[in-house]
C-alpha cells in the first residue's frame, strides 16, 4: 500500500523523525495559516512538483486562489482530497536518504546521496552509499553515513537518525521509506522535506490502518477495453498465463482476472458486471485449476452468478483439479459444458469470436 | 538440496486441524504420503484422517523422527510455525500458507542460514515426487513418475504444466513450486542444482512469471552450470507492468522486469521458451519423442 506524503510523515513523526511543521487541509475548509506556507497536492504519484502540484504562497490575498487551483488540479489522473500545507524550510543542503528491501538478499538496505532532490537518478550509479542495515549494526551504519554526508559533527544525530527512521520501517512493516530531499537546515537540523513509504499489505492483520489509499483490488485489471475476450483463472501465474494464450491465439484479450483460492458468487458475479461493460466482448473463457480450492465450488458460483446477468456473453470453461466429478455434474445440470483444454476453449471461443 | 530430501518418509502437517490442514492432509494420505502426526497448539491428543494431533514438533520428536514438515498455519502465526521446524531441525519445511509478511520473511531467512533447514515456500503448492510423495497441495492425480523436472514460481501453473506432460506421456521426477513471493526459502538456482546434479532427470522445466529478477538470475545460472535441456515460459506476455514508487527501485538496479525481457535473458542462456504454456508442452512433446530416437 503506498502511502501519501501526509500520512508517511505522521509515520515519520511518531519515529520521532523530524518533518516540517504542518497541517493537512480538505475542500471548504477555511484555514488559518501562518506565511509563507508551501502547499502540496496529496496524490499517490510522482512528478508532482514538475506538474505544478506544489505551490509557495507569500501573501494572504493569493492563499485560496492556490488551494482552489490544487484542488482543482489533476495529476497523472489523480485529483487530490488532502492538501499538505508547510512551513518554509531554510534550506542549507538537500539529501537522498531511503531504506528499502533487497529481495534478492533478503536484507533491509540503507539507500544514500549527498545530493538529494527530483533529480536524483541522475547521480552516478557507484557514487551512492548501499549498505545493509539490521537492528545490530545502526550505529556503524550511522557512523558510515555520517563520513559519507562528511559531516563528521553529525554523527550522533544521524545515528539517532537512522535508529529512528530504521524503527519507523521495521514497525510499520514497510518496504520503502523514502526521504527526498532530506533537508539540512541553515540552523544545522534534518528534516524531512518529502517522504515516500509504501507498507506491506500482508501485515495489514497487525495494523489498525486508516490511510486514503487502502489497497486496491489489483486482481482485476484492464488490458483493452475493446477486446473481444474476457478472461477469469486462478491464480496470478495462470491469469497471465490465459492472457497470453488467448492473445497467441489471435483473439484481443480485454482483461486479467485472478480470482485467487476463494471462488464465490460475489467475485463471478462482480467481475461479470465488470466485464459486460466491454463493448466488443463476445466470449469469456474461464481457466479454473484447482488446488486449494475446489472445482464442485466454483462450478456453484458459476451458476449462481450466471443467473444474475442477463447479457452474459457465451462462457467458455475449463475446470479441473479437486472435486471435478462433482463441478461436472452442477454444470451439466445447467446445460453448460466444461472443455477439456484450455485450448478447446480457445478454439471454442474463436468460433464466437469475429474481430 | 539432495534427491534424498524429498523422499523421506516421517511427515507432518503444522496446522493440521484447520479447514486446509485437514482436507490436504486427507489428499496426502490418499497418495500414500506417509503423514505420522501433525500439530495444532492447544489441540494435542486430538486425530485427524488417523493421524495423531500433538501440540508442538518437539512434542512428536519424543516419540517420532521427523524429517519433513508442510505448513498450512495460517499467516498471522505462519513465521512462529517455521522457526518452530528450524529450531526443531527439520531438514525439510514446505509453507503453503499464503500471505506471510515480508518482514516476518526477512527474519526466517536469517534463520535459515547456519540451520538444517531448507525451506520451500512460502505461498508454495509444494512439491511432489510422483509415485513417491506429495508434500502440499499439487494434485497427484495428474502427475506421473518419470525424468523430467519442473520449477515453478505459480502454483496453478505448476499444475498446468504437469497435468500437460502427463497427458502426453511425459513423466515426472520433480514437480517443485516454489512460491509466488518475492522473499522465499528457496529459489530457481537452488532448484536448477539439484535437477543438473540428480542422474534421474533428463529434461529441466522453468516456470517463471513478470516482476522481480529471479528469472535472470537463473539464465545466469544456466548459461554458466546447466547442461541438461531446459524449457522456460515465462507469464505475463500482455500483463502491464506496476508503477513504481520513488527512486530506490532504480538506484538498486534498472534491470527490465518484463516477460519479454526475461524470456530472452532465459533464451540468450540457451534454454528453449515459449510465449504460452501449450507451446512450452508442445516444445518439450517434440523433443522428447526426438530424444526417445536418439537414445
Amino acid at each position: 500500500m503506498k502511502l501519501l506524503e501526509y500520512e508517511a510523515k505522521n509515520l515519520l513523526s511518531q519515529s520521532r523523525v523530524a518533518t516540517p511543521r504542518s497541517s493537512t487541509l480538505h475542500q471548504n475548509d477555511s484555514p488559518q495559516l501562518s506565511l509563507p506556507v508551501v502547499l502540496k497536492s496529496q496524490v499517490p504519484t510522482g512528478g508532482r512538483g514538475k506538474a505544478g502540484g506544489i505551490r509557495i504562497v507569500e501573501d494572504q490575498k493569493n492563499l485560496q486562489q492556490a488551494i482552489d487551483d490544487l484542488f482543482a488540479l489533476s495529476i497523472k489522473g489523480f485529483r487530490p482530497h488532502t492538501l499538505l500545507a508547510e512551513e518554509k524550510l531554510a534550506i542549507a543542503h538537500e539529501y537522498y536518504l531511503s531504506l528499502t528491501i533487497d529481495r534478492v538478499a533478503a536484507e533491509i538496505r540503507l539507500i544514500a546521496h549527498t545530493d538529494g532532490g527530483v533529480e536524483v537518478e541522475e547521480n552516478l550509479e557507484d557514487s551512492y552509499l548501499n549498505i545493509e542495515v539490521s537492528k545490530d549494526n545502526i550505529e556503524a551504519v550511522g557512523q558510515q553515513l555520517a563520513d559519507y554526508y562528511n559531516l563528521p559533527g553529525q554523527t550522533f544525530v544521524l545515528q539517532d537518525l537512522v535508529e529512528n527512521i530504521y524503527k519507523c520501517f521495521t514497525t510499520n512493516d514497510a518496504t520503502l521509506l523514502e526521504i527526498n530531499p532530506l533537508v539540512f537546515t541553515v540552523d544545522e537540523k534534518f528534516v524531512a522535506g518529502d517522504c515516500k513509504m509504501e507498507l506491506d499489505d500482508s501485515a495489514a492483520f497487525r495494523h489498525d490502518w486508516k490511510f486514503e489509499n487502502q489497497a486496491t483490488e489489483a486482481n482485476f485489471v484492464t488490458l483493452n477495453p475493446n477486446g473481444t475476450v474476457a478472461t477469469i483463472a486462478n491464480g496470478a501465474g495462470l491469469a497471465m498465463a490465459t492472457v497470453d494464450a488467448v492473445a497467441d491465439s489471435g483473439m484481443t484479450p480485454a482483461n486479467f482476472l485472478d480470482i485467487g483460492g476463494g471462488s464465490n458468487t460475489e467475485t463471478l458475479v462482480a467481475a461479470f458486471r465488470r466485464i459486460v461493460t466491454y463493448p466488443n466482448i463476445q466470449a469469456i473463457v474461464i481457466n479454473v485449476f484447482a488446488g486449494i480450492s475446489r472445482c464442485d465450488d466454483v462450478a456453484r458460483a458459476i451458476v449462481a452468478a450466471k443467473d444474475q446477468i442477463d447479457t452474459l456473453p457465451p462462457l467458455f470453461i475449463r475446470l479441473v483439479g479437486t472435486n471435478f466429478e462433482a463441478a461436472v455434474d452442477i454444470l451439466s445440470e445447467e446445460g453448460i459444458p466444461i472443455l477439456a483444454t484450455l485450448e478447446d476453449c480457445l478454439a471454442a471461443a474463436k468460433q464466437k469470436v469475429t474481430s | 538440496m539432495k534427491p534424498t530430501l524429498f523422499s523421506a518418509k516421517n511427515i507432518i502437517v503444522q496446522g493440521i486441524t484447520g479447514s486446509h490442514g485437514r482436507f490436504q492432509t486427507k489428499a496426502m494420505l490418499t497418495t500414500g504420503t506417509n503423514v505420522v502426526a501433525g500439530t495444532t497448539p492447544g489441540k494435542g491428543g486430538q486425530v485427524v484422517e488417523g493421524v495423531p494431533v500433538y501440540d508442538s514438533i518437539a512434542d512428536i520428536q519424543k516419540e517420532h523422527p521427523v524429517d519433513t514438515t508442510v505448513v498450512f498455519v495460517p499467516a498471522p502465526f505462519a513465521k512462529l510455525a517455521i522457526l518452530e521446524a528450524i529450531t526443531a531441525h527439520i531438514p525439510l519445511i514446505v509453507c503453503i500458507t499464503e500471505g506471510v509478511p515480508i518482514h516476518d520473511m526477512l527474519e526466517i531467512r536469517k534463520r535459515l542460514k547456519n540451520s538444517d533447514s531448507v525451506l520451500i515456500g512460502p505461498n508454495s503448492p509444494g512439491v511432489i515426487i510422483p509415485g513417491v510423495n506429495k508434500l502440499g497441495i499439487i494434485p497427484a492425480n495428474m502427475s506421473l513418475p518419470g525424468r523430467t523436472a519442473l520449477v515453478s514460481r505459480s502454483g496453478t501453473l505448476t499444475y498446468e504444466t504437469m497435468a500437460g506432460l502427463s497427458a502426453r506421456g511425459i513423466g515426472q521426477r520433480y514437480v517443485i513450486g516454489i512460491g509466488g513471493d518475492r522473499i522465499r526459502g528457496t529459489d530457481f538456482i537452488d532448484c536448477l542444482e539439484l535437477f543438473e546434479h540428480d542422474p534421474d532427470v533428463d529434461t529441466i522445466v522453468l516456470i517463471g512469471e513478470i516482476g522481480g529478477t529471479d528469472e535472470q538470475l537463473a539464465a545466469d545460472y544456466i548459461a554458466s552450470s546447466v547442461k541438461k535441456p531446459v524449457f522456460a515460459y515465462v507469464a505475463g506476455h500482455h500483463a502491464p507492468v506496476g508503477v513504481q514508487l520513488g527512486h530506490a527501485g532504480a538506484i538498486l538496479g534498472t534491470t527490465d522486469e518484463s516477460a519479454d525481457a526475461k524470456t530472452d535473458a532465459l533464451k540468450r542462456a540457451g534454454a528453449h521458451t515459449a510465449t504460452s504454456i501449450t507451446q512450452l508442452i508442445q516444445l518439450i512433446s517434440k523433443w522428447a519423442s526426438g530424444n526417445v530416437k536418439n537414445d
